[in-house]
């Protein structure tokens, strides 16, 4: 079908939206991880250097955080590129997210569980990897398909500093002619990756569900 | 060298203040909009006819797949195609309110269907009529599931509305943007912003989570 414009090249913004979500989705998992478990376990001057940069990362407007790194840091003679400022952008923000979310999934599974656990002769290692994860990551799939959309989405504020994603190829065919055609194609995108991972997260959760307590 | 930034802060505070003004008025026009039109989404979404409740489903569904972006330049580019030219400050507003209808179509909803059925079976049985049921028994009950996420996206909100910067927009993300050119101190005109969104941030979350503690304390 011929609708007038070459839309193969929002196909590349496409793959290149894909590959900055996944990677930022990637670091910000084990980052998040970590401060999850430093969140609800470690000493008390680390729980709250965690705090507050949970605080931060809710608490700022997300271009904001992405000027600071991208124009902020020139002041001090620190100049990134626009794909390195964006992605480290994306996992800053997605750290923050992902320790929320790792923080609620450990302390959602009630401590009887590990009591129960060892007292039927389970090592710490053991109950912790039998018990306590698969509980805790049953009840963090629905959150963590929310954060996979929600950094997938986030993409598009790098299109503002220069990065050539999907939002920045609909701009340069938008500005010739058809606008509105344009950016609804761009939904159309965006509308079949955040369902393709809705419907993933609920198979996973559908699949975790022996887990449920 | 503080010397420095705090007469720079000095000489844009005001500046910024008139910005953060701006902010927070697409702000509570946004969230007005978004609350209408979130109230009437949810009422399909809960409707009797299964066509309505597919409208409803389908509004939600494709508007939180997309990003707030996307749904701006539609309402400030986009929309120029078909002959609608919105002046940046109401695509500003009708893009947010468009975007978090959405998610208040969904916080009614679940505030809604929170509350037990048999409240609802109660009220039949009393002889109240839908409108009675609704706004005497089911709305009381649901208040407190629907307040807590209603803040948490009222704080969305406010961080979202930095992105009329691209739309050129004076508020204070674009003054602050200015500002970084005149100065040549990008990173302390970005702290101050930030200083003043923190603020903004924390006083609505702690002030509204007040108001929700005494909520609290009336209805449970």
């Amino acid at each position: 079908m011929n609708i007038g414009f070459d839309t193969s090249q929002m196909l590349h913004g496409a793959v290149l939206t894909v590959e900055l979500a996944a990677g930022g989705v990637g670091v910000s998992l084990v980052l998040g991880a970590l401060g999850g478990l430093a969140r609800s376990r470690g000493p008390r001057w680390l729980r709250w250097l965690i705090v507050g940069y949970v605080e931060l990362v809710r608490g700022l407007p997300q271009i904001l955080q992405l000027f600071i790194l991208y124009f902020g840091l020139t002041q001090f003679g620190i100049n990134l590129s626009p794909f390195t400022a964006g992605f480290i952008w994306m996992c800053f923000y997605g750290t923050g997210y992902a320790i929320e979310i790792f923080r609620a999934g450990i302390s959602g599974v009630h401590p009887g569980q590990l009591e129960a656990s060892t007292a039927l002769g389970l090592s710490r290692f053991q109950s912790f990897r039998r018990v306590v994860l698969p509980q805790a990551v049953a009840r963090m799939v629905p959150p963590l398909t929310t954060f996979v959309i929600l950094e997938l989405k986030n993409t598009t504020l790098l299109y503002i500093i220069g990065v050539p994603e999907i939002m920045y190829h609909a701009n340069l065919l938008a500005s010739n002619s058809q606008p509105l055609n344009i950016y609804l194609i761009a939904v159309g995108f965006y509308l079949v990756m955040n369902m393709t991972l809705g419907r993933l997260g609920a198979y996973v959760e559908h699949k975790m569900s022996w887990a449920k307590s | 060298m503080f010397a420095g930034i705090l007469t720079l802060w000095g000489q844009y505070f005001g500046n910024f203040l008139g910005g953060l003004g701006i902010s927070l008025e697409i702000t509570v026009a946004g969230l007005a909009f978004a609350l209408v039109a979130g109230a009437g989404f949810a009422a399909l979404r809960l409707a009797r006819f299964r066509v309505l409740r597919l409208i409803g489903t389908a509004y939600v569904e494709v508007v939180r797949a997309t990003p707030m972006l996307l749904v701006l330049y539609i309402m400030y580019f986009g929309l120029g195609q078909v002959g609608i030219k919105l002046p940046a400050y109401w695509a500003a507003v009708i893009a947010l309110g468009t975007f978090y209808a959405a998610q208040f179509t969904e916080i009614f909803r679940g505030g809604i269907q929170s509350v037990d059925r048999g409240q609802r079976e109660a009220a039949d049985a009393l002889g109240l009529s839908r409108w009675q049921r609704l706004r005497k028994v089911v709305l009381p009950q649901a208040v407190m599931t629907i307040l807590l996420p209603s803040t948490n996206a009222l704080a969305d909100i406010i961080k979202d509305s930095s992105l009329v910067i691209t739309i050129g927009l004076s508020d204070l993300m674009a003054r602050t943007y200015e500002a970084t050119s005149a100065t040549f101190e990008p990173m302390d005109m970005f702290l101050l912003a930030g200083v003043m969104y923190l603020v903004v941030y924390l006083l609505l979350s702690r002030v509204l989570g007040r108001l929700e503690l005494n909520v609290q304390r009336r209805h449970g």
